[in-house]
């Protein structure tokens, strides 16, 4: 499947493996923190709704009560605590050689390249909780029907920038 | 209606004599499209009836006409339009006003359009068609005076290759040689014929299918004209059922030879209606299509715009060797099709030169076509199984219908497990040719200068096997029928992806 050598651990499991044996560099590790927050947002929400389905249902059915307060809560501390780090492992980028290359997910694994010359115009983007930790996400869109933008997270906020530099002088060039 | 194409040098910006409305027939334009509306205004009257208040269901009816009339002379009282030097500008609105400048060189073409009573008014809609993504992006002015929107036409099109034709010679130097306009491809009524024949379809039963269950609520008195079940128990009054059940094999043989001929009737009216008067010319720029019998458009495919070429054809028409062609471009072909269509049923030998006039060639018989792997039909069988699942579960509980479940989910299967050989592809070295499908063979030819991005996607299944799917991001089309190579060796995969970015460098 590699054509690098075996230097990279060869653990289709480790979170290092993929992106090193594909030559991608890894995205902040402080975007697992955002992710986290994230998905904290999302899914403590959901908890306390199943918490009061349970309460307000269940309870007066003569249900078996509590069982589903504790499976959600336990499935969503679960996912809070453990999914975050590893999708953060999953993303991964390479720019250079005239192109932007984005690389996300592990089950469903999608390894886009845009080069620069196609890139219609560029974000930097930044969310409240990506500003606490001092991240930003980059978008760079395109004139195509699919993958119309491509966004790649977890920059640190200064490299994000750099970035939206590199991929701009190169459209200037390529239209001098 | 003074001739659009009369411009003055400099026009000062506010001088009221250089703008010019909307044909007056908007107003009539207006009146036919109320027909369609009034029935929003079907609850209204029913809530009225159901009150009692019968009295006041005329006025309301003309309250909401005078309004509705009002509202469009006072739109059309307020949209106007001018053409300058080297733009047009369009200012409409009543309440919150809209000013629009479209520059001459944004825009790529002007499309003129006639509906079966804008044709009776003499009027026309025009469209600009700037290249900007989304319909509402597109700019329109509803209804002109047919020969002032030519004019217009001609305009713009004079300004656009006064200014580029140098350069547009240098791109395409086949095409330059003939800067008169070529006739490229036609339809006679014969042909028409034919395509027809080949265009059976059934769908005319669905619409009565549909219309009889709209009218059954409808209509005030107990017999409906689409419910068969009516036209049965009247037929029963007669006797009727007695000699039909005499003769079931005479009715069975009617019925068959009716519902081929509506499958016919249908089909060829479909196409005479759509392909009636059927004109693509090779103009400097674009590509020029005029069509239809009762709505005539004249749409134009600018050469340059376009980023791939769809060989569409059936199983059966296949054997006689015809074929569709659609261009994918930026622009989309009218609200409902994605594609353009620019020959809609012909042979090979008759698409080939419009194929050259875009620059994209079929690959030949000695093309090395490479196959998919099969596992791209786990879909497909997934579903069957679902299905004989399902069927099964049903049967369980006492439902005989649910035999249906495992002998759809057994024709899903079969089909999927033989689709899955006429996915195929191959690299013609400028542009790829991607190939899928049984029951409708369809041949996408991209060329790599099109491609946009590429995605390469493996997951939980394809991984292990060492497979990979190839996705371009390719401008224009629909966003449901991306082009894609599916479940071909990583390797090849990547070895494919590198060879389309490294060509588009060089381009």
């Amino acid at each position: 499947m590699t054509d690098t050598p075996a230097a990279h651990p060869t653990d289709p499991f480790d979170p290092e493996a993929v992106n090193a044996a594909e030559g991608l560099d890894p995205v902040d590790p402080a975007y697992a923190k955002v992710l986290r927050v994230a998905t904290a947002l999302n899914l403590i929400p959901l908890a306390i709704g199943a918490s009061l389905f349970d309460w307000l249902l269940i309870r007066h059915i003569e249900g078996p009560y509590g069982l589903i307060t504790a499976l959600a809560w336990l499935v969503a501390i679960t996912v809070i605590a453990t999914f975050p780090s590893r999708r953060v492992s999953r993303w991964g980028y390479r720019i250079g050689d005239g192109q932007l290359r984005v690389a996300r997910g592990w089950l469903f694994r999608t390894d886009t390249i845009v080069p620069f010359v196609r890139v219609q115009h560029i974000d930097v983007g930044q969310g409240p909780v990506e500003r606490a930790f001092g991240l930003s996400h980059l978008i760079v869109h395109t004139s195509g029907t699919h993958n119309s933008t491509v966004t790649l997270p977890g920059l640190p906020a200064d490299l994000a920038a750099a970035m939206r530099e590199t991929i701009r002088r190169h459209i200037q060039t390529d239209f001098a | 209606m003074t001739d659009a194409a009369a411009v003055q040098a400099a026009p000062p910006p506010d001088d009221a004599a250089d703008w010019q409305r909307l044909h007056p027939a908007t107003l009539a334009l207006a009146i036919v499209k109320l027909g369609p509306r009034s029935f929003q205004f079907l609850p209204a009257v029913a809530a009225l009836g159901f009150t009692g208040n019968w009295g006041y269901i005329v006025p309301a009816i003309l309250a909401f006409l005078l309004i509705s009339l009002l509202a469009a002379w006072f739109q059309w009282l307020r949209f106007r339009f001018r053409v300058g030097d080297d733009e047009v500008v369009i200012e409409s609105g009543v309440l919150s006003r809209q000013h629009r400048t479209i520059p001459f060189d944004r825009i790529q073409d002007v499309s003129i359009e006639q509906g079966l009573v804008a044709r009776a008014l003499g009027i026309a809609r025009v469209g600009f068609e700037t290249g900007a993504g989304g319909k509402e992006n597109d700019a329109s002015l509803d209804a002109v005076g047919l020969d002032a929107a030519q004019a217009l036409r001609r305009t713009i099109r004079a300004h656009r290759s006064g200014e580029v034709a140098a350069p547009a010679a240098a791109d395409t130097p086949d095409a330059a040689a003939a800067s008169d306009d070529r006739l490229l491809f036609a339809m006679s009524p014969r042909q028409l014929l034919v395509a027809g024949l080949f265009n059976f379809s059934l769908a005319a039963l669905a619409v009565v299918g549909a219309a009889m269950q709209f009218f059954d609520d409808l209509l005030p008195f107990d017999f409906n004209v689409f419910n068969p079940r009516d036209w049965i128990d009247l037929a029963g009054q007669y006797g009727l059922d007695q000699w039909v059940i005499a003769h079931r094999w005479i009715a069975g043989v009617g019925a068959g030879i009716s519902l081929l001929f509506i499958g016919f009737a249908s089909g060829i009216a479909t196409m005479f209606f759509a392909n009636w008067g059927f004109r693509l010319t090779r103009e400097p720029r674009t590509l020029r299509r005029t069509r239809g019998l009762t709505t005539r458009t004249d749409v134009a495919v600018p050469v340059k715009r376009v980023q791939a070429a769809i060989l569409i054809t059936g199983w059966f028409r296949q054997r006689f060797g015809w074929h569709e062609l659609r261009l994918q471009s930026l622009a989309s072909d009218g609200e409902k099709e994605r594609d353009h269509q620019v020959v809609p049923f012909a042979r090979l030998d008759a698409i080939d030169p419009v194929l050259a006039e875009v620059a994209i060639a079929r690959p030949g018989a000695d093309a090395a076509w490479q196959q998919s792997h099969h596992i791209i039909a786990l879909g497909g069988l997934v579903g069957a199984l679902g299905a004989t699942t399902g069927g099964l579960v049903v049967v369980a509980f006492g439902q005989a219908l649910g035999w249906f479940g495992p002998v759809v989910g057994g024709l899903i299967a079969a089909a999927s497990l033989f689709g899955v050989r006429f996915h195929r592809w191959t690299d013609l070295g400028e542009q790829v040719a991607i190939r899928r499908g049984f029951w409708k063979p369809k041949l996408t030819l991209l060329p790599h200068a099109s491609v946009q991005s590429v995605d390469l996607k493996s997951d939980f299944i394809q991984r292990p096997l060492g497979l990979a799917t190839l996705v371009f991001g390719v401008p224009g089309g629909s966003a449901l029928a991306t082009h894609e190579i599916p479940a071909i060796p990583l390797a090849t995969a990547r070895d494919l992806r590198d060879r389309i970015l490294t060509a588009r460098a060089r381009a």
